[in-house]
């Protein structure tokens, strides 16, 4: 492990405000270690010895450096059926009254954002297919979106360890899942290809518009990492990107109310929600 | 496999109006969201805010404001504070609470206000300043406060990041309003928390 570089309070300052203007993170002084340790296997990894050296490379981007610090910085375990009770809610309540509002033919969309390794979308796919009766007859993409590019390249492989299975019955292991090694497994090559992996960062308005509308939205456990501006941003564009009607789950810590009055609270057996309102009402 | 994929469609959101005061509600939504993108858009997004009937327009104007973080964005949500609109009152100070460093110069005035609804709403925005800001603050708040209501609201904010030197007043207020009960108890809670920090 490298040693942690020298960064003085300032430089601290300066790299978690580059951080917050590209990506909308907020690092307080709280963090300072775990940023500095990241740093330091960064300036570690170039051979790189003063931290303004490093500084003007990261603010070049030389060689992607911008991302792949980015990615040095993003907390991304996770494990399939997390938070099982918003799926139970999903194949319950909320996919039933979003296809009832739906025109013949028309697709569902489902989006994970962030999906980390790709564990949450690919389990709303089996979740679904094991647990939603009108799984065989409707249309549903699902979307997996994460700011950190080499988290992404990991979800479209779909290999993952013992440890992010946990949670599943040997029997949807075995449904689903092929073995690749000790203790390492691969998701079927059907279900791999039936979710889309993108690169999206949630307070980035354009990037946000540019995935279409969907009828639910995960967002779990990311806009605790924001300020409340960014926060305020982040679920303005997810509202804009949700169709009216269309829900969005949170992480079981984070409260939609605290951040917008945009959306409504729906609380459904299994979970609460969030919800566009359906028709917006004026205009 | 009934599950598809195909490339992602763009959203198709109502064209921007040209003006953020013109067009429908959607309209002027994004008209309002395109132009908070921009560093230059305090001056429009304020003169918006001014005309604006739409709740969810105002909140994109006021996260607009929130985001730029400025002088002139605060001193724009500032004015909210003491809006007749309940509404517009909470907006403003959640869009304050959203850029504390550009509202702490707002803080004295609005705590020295008149009217104790802007008092209590902004011992709210306390809670976000480092301590050695938000508690001369508050203890000037409490060493004049005259509604129950407000110093209530300045108690029950020092129990979470009040310092020793906010215990003098605290007691102050304890025999100034010795007859509420509900805030003697606050009292009471604030005194140990900051006795035991």
């Amino acid at each position: 492990m490298s040693e942690l570089a020298a960064v003085s309070e300032e430089e601290y300052a300066k790299v978690c405000d580059f951080l917050y203007r590209r990506t909308g993170m907020l690092f307080t002084e709280a963090k300072r270690y775990y940023v500095q340790r990241r740093l330091s296997e960064r300036m570690a990894f170039l051979r790189i010895a003063s931290f303004a050296t490093y500084y003007a490379y990261l603010r070049s981007d030389v060689d992607g450096e911008i991302e792949k610090f980015i990615n040095s910085l993003t907390v991304n375990e996770t494990y399939f059926y997390r938070e099982e009770h918003q799926l139970r809610c999903l194949s319950s309540d909320l996919l039933n009254e979003r296809a009832e509002a739906k025109r013949p033919g028309e697709a569902l969309r489902i989006w994970s954002v962030p999906c980390a390794t790709g564990e949450e979308p690919y389990s709303i796919a089996m979740w679904l297919l094991e647990n939603w009766p009108e799984v065989d007859v409707r249309d549903i993409e699902i979307v997996g979106s994460d700011i950190d590019t080499a988290c992404l390249t990991a979800a479209r492989e779909g290999e993952f360890a013992q440890r992010a299975l946990m949670r599943l019955s040997p029997g949807l292991i075995a449904k689903y899942f092929v073995p690749t090694g000790e203790n390492r497994w691969r998701i079927l090559e059907d279900l791999r290809r039936s979710v889309q992996f993108t690169s999206a960062n949630v307070t980035d308005r354009a990037q946000v518009r540019a995935h279409g509308t969907f009828d639910v939205i995960f967002c779990r456990n990311v806009l605790i990492y924001f300020d409340d501006a960014s926060r305020r941003v982040a679920a303005e564009n997810l509202f804009e990107c949700l169709v009216p009607g269309g829900f969005i789950c949170l992480g079981h810590t984070e409260s939609m109310s605290r951040i917008s009055p945009l959306f409504e609270v729906r609380r459904f057996a299994d979970a609460i929600v969030y919800q566009r309102p359906p028709e917006d009402g004026h205009g | 496999m009934p599950l598809i994929r195909r490339p992602s469609p763009p959203v198709e959101a109502a064209a921007p109006s040209r003006s953020l005061t013109e067009g429908t509600a959607d309209q002027r939504w994004a008209a309002v969201r395109a132009a908070a993108e921009r560093p230059d858009a305090v001056p429009s997004l304020a003169a918006a805010l001014a005309q604006e009937s739409d709740p969810r327009v105002r909140e994109a104007i006021f996260t607009g404001l929130a985001r730029a973080a400025t002088a002139e964005s605060a001193e724009a949500v500032a004015a909210y504070v003491r809006s007749d609109d309940a509404g517009l009152r909470r907006a403003a100070i959640d869009a304050l609470r959203a850029m504390p460093m550009a509202s702490r110069p707002h803080l004295p005035g609005m705590l020295a206000d008149p009217d104790p609804d802007v008092r209590l709403l902004s011992c709210e925005l306390l809670r976000d300043l480092p301590q050695a800001d938000s508690n001369p603050l508050l203890i000037g708040l409490l060493e004049r406060e005259s509604s129950k209501n407000v110093a209530a609201a300045a108690v029950e904010v020092l129990a979470e990041i009040g310092r020793p030197e906010a215990l003098p007043v605290l007691n102050r207020v304890a025999q100034r309003f010795g007859d509420d009960p509900f805030l003697a108890f606050s009292i009471k809670l604030a005194v140990d928390r900051i006795g035991r920090s």
